[in-house]
């Protein structure tokens, strides 16, 4: 097989596509949702709804599992917790400074930015691929996840794993030629990239939506959310 | 039964912001363990993200690409009869509409309103536990779920007045407060009654009580039945209105607060001079500015915690108030359960659960959590501000045979009042 044509396939034409449909998508869906209509919530407040509305993203996004009480739910399922914050703090740190990646996004926006030693990156992919198994298992034992996933959630988890784990075997040189290791790794990103729009995986987007929502409704009843 | 009826409710429930929770969530099950019901019993169709599972069908089935392929594919099946007489067991029998779980979503969606949505999908479809329905049904045609009639209501009154000394203005003209109580008071708890009374007679409230407006309870908001909500909450506001008061304070009661606090306003139009409050908020205020004056010590002995309501304290935010107020009358005996606040454990009887003889085991399930948690710091006293907990309480300190006191936070203020 010629890996090189492939591979430009892959980086080429198919990532253009798969952008697109990405992009167009995620688009659709926000719009369809927004359209929904949003009525106007006509209670009194007794507190703040933009301190309800900080304190959700903050508790969300920084001190999540430090709060004590979440500590508590933690103990019963510290492996979700751990494993799932780990998994979404290492994409993010190789998706924004893995030096490839970031001149990806350089070409794209035709800037560019500080990047972490490959050491460092490399040690985040092999968490987070650590971290995307034991889930995977997670979900296979927990009754609670046995009951509530579908097709969907087994097809959604396989499209994650797929570009991490051609990506690792990449920078290992685990896969000969080069060229071959390459293609097999865009091919997955440009997978990926299709499904994203049809799966849960756009919850990235609909995140600032519920988080907010439930900050502004704890914040108007003063109460922490 | 009309299945289609249930599917077109979940539907009109679905604006934005339902659509966009929906779309958020990402079915990791961490409410799960949040659950009070999934933690006693261990049983996977009581997590939280399972039992609005039909809100997301039919929004998916009817709005998204993907689902209309899925019930092509036959990968997914349209709503069912059946489905919706497993779900009304689900979300009647094993809620309490506590909304714990909405604190521990990391997407933060409001599991709580979600389940009510699946609710008044259930009223759609003519899908409700008959006990809960009777009673609802007896608060259509007598004005109360418990019973309390004109007559029942007169009677009552006038045992509390004896009983306990104390005046209870009925239909005072003037008044600027109108206390409105729930029949679980009025029947199951009258030295309610008459511990509010005393404590606003000593803070010099020009208050009344009212013979219409004579039930704060609502259980059309147990049920989920937008209609009978709007029927309950205008017998209070009409009441209202009719003796001109410029404040409605609700006594110890959670739902009936969330339905009248939070519910009224986007329902139906509530007069906008009126201010909707708690017993609770009252309570603290009074003490604060020194209207009341407290023996300091009163309830010092032994241990002594204070069991969060739902509805009061994580949904309603009056969670310094009974602090203050326990740290007057026992600054010593007074200890937090933990989890405690907005992240305190449900009693397991809110929600209309406790009204369903059906339920009855899974609600005593459940209190063996909070029992686990009252042994935990040894308290021998548990106070609280809502009278479905109280009832809930008192029920299963029998049930489990228990050497508790249960109190109400009004009942305690009132024992200690300095004359």
């Amino acid at each position: 097989m010629d890996w090189y044509k492939i591979l430009a396939f892959a980086r080429g034409p198919f990532f253009q596509v798969a952008w697109l449909v990405f992009i167009g998508g995620l688009v659709y869906r926000l719009i369809r949702v927004i359209l929904f209509g949003w009525k106007k919530d006509k209670d009194p407040a007794d507190g703040s709804k933009l301190v309800g509305l900080v304190k959700s993203f903050l508790k969300g996004a920084i001190i999540w599992p430090f709060i004590p009480w979440v500590k508590r739910t933690f103990s019963k399922n510290p492996v979700v917790y751990l494993a799932g914050g780990f998994f979404h703090l290492g994409l993010l740190i190789i998706l924004i400074f893995g030096t490839p990646h970031m001149l990806v996004w350089k070409s794209l926006l035709g800037f560019g930015w500080y990047t972490l030693p490959l050491p460092i990156t490399d040690w985040f992919a092999a968490v987070t691929i650590a971290a995307m198994v034991v889930l995977l298992i997670n979900r296979f034992i927990n009754p609670v996840l046995r009951l509530i996933s579908g097709p969907a959630e087994w097809f959604n988890w396989l499209l994650v794993f797929l570009p991490m784990v051609s990506g690792y075997l990449m920078t290992h040189h685990l896969i000969n030629p080069y060229e071959k290791a390459f293609a097999l790794h865009m091919l997955a990103v440009d997978a990926l990239l299709i499904w994203i729009p049809f799966s849960r995986i756009s919850h990235f987007i609909f995140y600032f939506f519920s988080r907010a929502i439930h900050g502004i409704e704890y914040g108007k009843r003063a109460v922490n959310p | 039964m009309k299945t289609e009826n249930a599917i077109d409710s979940f539907i009109r429930e679905t604006g934005g912001a339902v659509a966009a929770e929906l779309e958020a969530c990402t079915r990791c099950g961490m409410c799960a363990e949040a659950c009070h019901f999934y933690l006693a019993t261990g049983v996977p169709e009581y997590a939280p993200v399972w039992k609005f599972e039909l809100m997301r069908k039919a929004y998916q089935q009817r709005f998204t690409v993907t689902g209309r392929l899925r019930v092509l594919l036959g990968l997914e099946k349209p709503i069912k009869e059946q489905d919706l007489l497993d779900w009304s067991t689900i979300v009647y029998h094993a809620c309490t509409g506590c909304d714990r779980c909405s604190l521990v979503c990391p997407m933060g969606i409001e599991i709580g309103h979600l389940i009510a949505d699946v609710r008044t999908g259930m009223v759609a479809a003519g899908v409700v536990p008959k006990d809960l329905y009777d009673a609802v049904q007896k608060q259509v045609t007598e004005g109360s779920p418990l019973g309390v009639t004109d007559e029942v209501f007169a009677e009552r009154l006038d045992f509390v007045k004896d009983e306990w000394e104390v005046d209870i203005p009925l239909d005072k003209a003037g008044a600027e407060t109108l206390v409105v109580f729930s029949s679980i008071e009025i029947m199951k708890f009258p030295q309610n009654l008459a511990a509010i009374a005393k404590i606003l007679n000593q803070a010099k409230e020009n208050w009344t009580i009212s013979s219409t407006a004579r039930e704060v309870v609502n259980f059309g908001y147990y049920e989920g039945d937008h209609a009978l909500t709007k029927l309950f909450l205008s017998r209070v506001l009409d009441g209202a209105v009719k003796l001109g008061v410029k404040r409605i304070v609700v006594t110890e009661c959670g739902h009936a607060y969330e339905a009248l606090r939070w519910t009224s306003y986007n329902l139906m139009d509530v007069p906008p001079d009126i201010e909707i409050t708690h017993i609770v908020g009252l309570l603290g205020k009074y003490v604060e500015s020194g209207r009341i004056k407290l023996k300091k010590n009163a309830n010092n002995q032994g241990t002594i915690t204070f069991h969060d309501a739902c509805k009061i304290q994580r949904l309603g935010g009056y969670i310094k108030e009974p602090r203050t107020i326990m740290k007057i009358l026992a600054p010593d005996a007074f200890k937090e359960l933990t989890p405690n606040r907005e992240e305190g454990l449900c009693c397991g009887g809110g929600g209309g659960v406790i009204a369903i003889k059906d339920a009855d085991p899974l609600r005593y399930a459940v209190f063996e959590l909070k029992i686990d948690q009252i042994k935990e710091i040894g308290a021998d006293t548990v106070v609280m501000a809502c009278s479905n907990c109280r009832l809930q309480f008192t029920d299963c300190v029998g049930h489990f045979n228990l050497d508790l006191k249960v109190a109400g936070l009004s009942q305690i203020v009132a024992d200690a009042l300095e004359q």
